[in-house]
């Protein structure tokens, strides 16, 4: 069968203020029609480049070498703008990685299917409103009739990846491209997510690129892969052959990097030492005040409700559960940025609420947050975000804040020369090696780390655990590693908790992870992991 | 939008006017220097003074003052003008009317103008139209009101050209071509700083959402240019600068106090210049509470705007 999509020794640069940049080099794939090829590499490895070339929105700065991108037969690279636009929607369809960012806020969702229909398939609105439910009931949305009227922040995020599947699916398109589309989703939305992509795909002879750098998930759901690697493929084939029998490095090093719970990273959990205890702690957002409870205002939401947990020192707890479940709100409590009601010690130091938190308790309660990109000052250099802390809570002469710095720096694996350098100039995994020697630099007794791999690609995540891991056993600190990965944190943590809607429902041993009697939520996680 | 957030947005207007009534009230009756002095002048003796403070009950406490006057205000008993033997009532809502309709029709003026520019600036980023957009914008905005008002007089409305009627107010009702004449300057006058200041806001939301993924996904869907323009982006553009443009009507109404003046409009800003100058206080008291009411009005109806325009804004 003739090919869908066919690229053949594609090549695209992009010119820069240092000069021409490569992005993509020589590459040639096809896809067969009802084939899904996945696309796998770390970021920067030119994935998203190639999407955006076969669409044809390249940045300005975009320049094309050689090459054919060809869809049934015919090379996108001739067709005008306007030829280009009739065509996408209609032939070529996109499923992007966040679907709270790729709806448009102020537009009802039924108008966001509705309206390829009407552009493409030249229905009236009532005809394109009536087929528009129809797909928003077929992506299995419970009540189609409703959603269309609703704005997306009216949904949740998987009802909003539905409605975009449903805008990606409506005009029934040669081929569709998933860019991640699980990654901003929580485990069991991402799972059912995938069981849908399963079902349309039986059912439509669509040829979809399947974006991830996720081996093991693509692995999984695509008939082959391809495995690019700075701009290049560097390995094709049967997605079985790949998987099973990687011939080239990067495959190998892109296998490894997946969080195996079987391979631990840390050791065994250390001797029973009590550092932190939550009694019946709970936290309440936006408290109206008596005037506005007076004219009805709205009531108050409780992010976390009567959480009772124990940390021992050195230990890892990881904590799991969906966006929502109460896990961030659990960090803001502790670390004071959210009032609470309840008790908490922590070395031997009693709380009971968070304006007698001073200067001593910050220090010893440090946190990494998810996205470096706002927790590091943009406008100053490492040496000052690093520099802050060894002042702030050591007394120190300039020479010895000077070398802690260097030596924090080679203690996360950076280059003494990082030290002069803005946050911009840094990769994402680096600026989070950066947050993390932060929050070591005040040798505290626990760190918090909230999500502090999801935002990185899956080999920089591997890197960035292992160092926290190396960090946290020399240092002997304790550490609350809040993450929605469940693989990941059997590999780490010592002991799990499971949170859901501001309750903690489990507590357990991460290597007796899979008996019985786990509550109902946990064992839906574990399921939607296993699927994956 | 819930009633409770309305009767909460009210409630704190009625308090916003109540600190600022007696904020007026303390600086034109309370304050040393006696309001009886500067009604009657320093030339006045000292018995007339005498009778004057009687009259006026400018002996009596504060609070007795202050309630006094408030409690003639909400019954609607304005007072009569001194300078100009009117009730204060009537001369007030006149001016208010004749206010409004310049103030309205500047606002219309500068969202029309100011809007397709901001969209063009956005769409043309960096190119010549948009550099030389930028820097009228600029002059525009550096301009003081009474400058551009003098400079517009001398132009089209001096002894040599004379294109347009220099000052006054015709009212509808003697006709709309006369009318309409009269606004042209003042409305132009008032619109120039604004409308650089919009459109530059407008550029620059614009360009921030043609950038966003979810314009990004319109363009992946095929939709054509004018839609994503117009139907995706603007509405998600406007919103911000609805903010932006409730802020600035507090800037109008300073200007309006200006190019009343320049051009004889017989508006608000004129009668509280007359007042001043003619130490009418009722007037002056009056005019203020008046200002002062037309500008939390305003910010609640762009409150009600935005919510409009853009779902995600809820007030509970």
């Amino acid at each position: 069968m003739s090919p869908v999509l066919s690229v053949t020794g594609y090549t695209l640069s992009y010119r820069t203020r240092s000069g021409l940049r490569r992005a993509l080099s020589d590459i040639t794939l096809d896809i067969a029609p009802g084939e899904t090829l996945g696309l796998v590499g770390a970021s920067g490895s030119g994935k998203s480049s190639l999407a955006w070339s076969i669409l044809r929105m390249l940045p300005g700065n975009a320049q094309e070498g050689r090459g054919q991108i060809a869809l049934a037969g015919q090379d996108l690279r001739m067709l005008t703008r306007r030829q280009l636009a009739a065509l996408r929607g209609r032939r070529i369809g996109m499923v992007f990685q966040d679907p709270s960012t790729a709806l448009n806020p102020s537009m009802r969702l039924g108008d966001q299917v509705a309206e390829v229909l009407i552009r493409h398939q030249r229905l009236n609105n009532r005809d394109a409103a009536i087929q528009a439910e129809a797909w928003l009931a077929r992506t299995g949305l419970p009540h189609p009739r409703a959603i269309m009227d609703r704005y997306p922040h009216q949904v949740s995020g998987g009802e909003k990846q539905r409605v975009v599947i449903a805008t990606a699916f409506a005009c029934r398109p040669e081929l569709i491209i998933f860019d991640e589309p699980t990654t901003a989703l929580d485990v069991i939305t991402g799972a059912r997510i995938l069981d849908l992509f399963a079902e349309l795909r039986a059912e439509t002879p669509v040829a979809s690129l399947y974006i991830s750098h996720d081996l093991a998930l693509v692995g999984r759901i695509a008939d082959r892969v391809a495995v690019l690697e700075a701009g290049r493929i560097v390995e094709q084939g049967p997605a079985r052959d790949v998987l099973r029998a990687p011939r080239t490095a990067t495959t190998r090093r892109l296998l490894d990097a997946i969080p195996d719970p079987a391979h631990r990273l840390s050791g065994p959990p250390p001797p029973a030492a009590p550092l932190l205890a939550l009694n019946d702690v709970t936290v309440t957002y936006g408290r109206a005040s008596a005037f506005g409870q007076l004219l009805g205002a709205p009531a108050p939401v409780q992010g976390a409700r009567h959480l009772t947990l124990a940390l021992n020192q050195g230990e890892i707890l990881g904590i799991v559960g969906e966006s929502g479940s109460g896990k961030s709100t659990l960090a803001r409590a502790l670390t004071g940025i959210a009032p609470f009601t309840g008790q908490v010690v922590f070395a031997n130091r009693r709380m009971t609420g968070t304006d007698r938190m001073d200067r001593a308790w910050h220090r010893d309660i440090q946190i990494i947050f998810q996205n470096p990109d706002a927790s590091l000052n943009p406008r100053h250099r490492i040496r000052t975000i690093l520099g802050r802390p060894l002042r702030l809570y050591a007394p120190a002469s300039p020479a010895e804040i000077e070398a802690g710095i260097i030596a924090m720096l080679e203690e996360v694996g950076l280059p003494a020369a990082y030290a002069s350098r803005h946050p911009h100039e840094l990769s994402g995994g680096e600026k989070q090696r950066v947050a993390i020697a932060r929050a070591f630099a005040a040798a505290p007794k626990l760190v918090i780390c909230d999500e502090i791999t999801s935002a990185l690609d899956v080999v920089v995540q591997a890197d960035i655990a292992r160092l926290l891991i190396a960090l946290q056993a020399r240092h002997g600190t304790a550490c609350l590693f809040i993450t929605h990965d469940l693989n990941l944190v059997r590999q780490l943590a010592h002991r799990v908790a499971v949170m859901y809607r501001g309750d903690v429902v489990d507590v357990f041993d991460a290597t007796d992870f899979a008996t019985a009697d786990r509550h109902l939520y946990t064992q839906a996680l574990l399921s939607a992991v296993s699927r994956l | 939008m819930t009633a409770g957030w309305l009767l909460r947005r009210l409630g704190t207007i009625v308090l916003v006017l109540l600190i600022v009534s007696f904020t007026v009230f303390g600086i034109t009756q309370l304050l040393p220097g006696n309001a009886a002095v500067m009604i009657l002048g320093e030339f006045a003796t000292a018995d007339q003074r005498h009778a004057m403070e009687l009259a006026m009950g400018l002996n009596d406490p504060w609070y007795q003052q202050y309630g006094h006057w408030l409690g003639n205000i909400l019954r609607g008993d304005w007072g009569m003008s001194a300078g100009l033997s009117r009730p204060v009532a009537s001369l007030v809502g006149d001016a208010l009317g004749r206010s409004a309709i310049l103030a309205g029709a500047t606002l219309v003026t500068v969202c029309l103008v100011a809007t397709p520019i901001g969209v063009a600036g956005a769409l043309l980023r960096g190119t010549v139209f948009d550099l030389v957009i930028g820097l009228v914008a600029y002059l525009g905005a550096s301009v003081p009101e009474f400058v551009t008002a003098t400079l517009l007089l001398v132009v089209v409305a001096g002894p040599d050209t004379g294109w347009l009627p220099a000052g006054g107010f015709t009212p509808a009702a003697d006709g709309l071509g006369q009318f309409a004449l009269h606004m042209v300057l003042p409305v132009a006058t008032l619109s120039l700083i604004l409308v650089a200041h919009l459109s530059r806001q407008i550029r620059s939301e614009m360009g921030e959402v043609l950038g966003s993924d979810y314009i990004r996904a319109a363009q992946v869907k095929g939709l054509t240019r004018t839609r994503i323009v117009l139907v995706h982006a603007l509405r998600n553009a406007l919103a911000p600068a609805v903010a932006v443009l409730s802020l600035d009507v507090g800037y109008l109404l300073g200007g309006i106090l200006v190019v009343e003046e320049v051009f004889a409009w017989p508006g608000l800003g004129r009668l509280l210049i007359y007042a001043v100058q003619n130490r009418d206080l009722v007037v002056m008291q009056a005019a203020t509470l008046v200002m002062a009411a037309a500008y939390t009005m305003s910010n609640l109806a762009a409150d009600i705007i935005i919510a409009k325009l853009d779902p995600r804004v809820h007030y509970a």
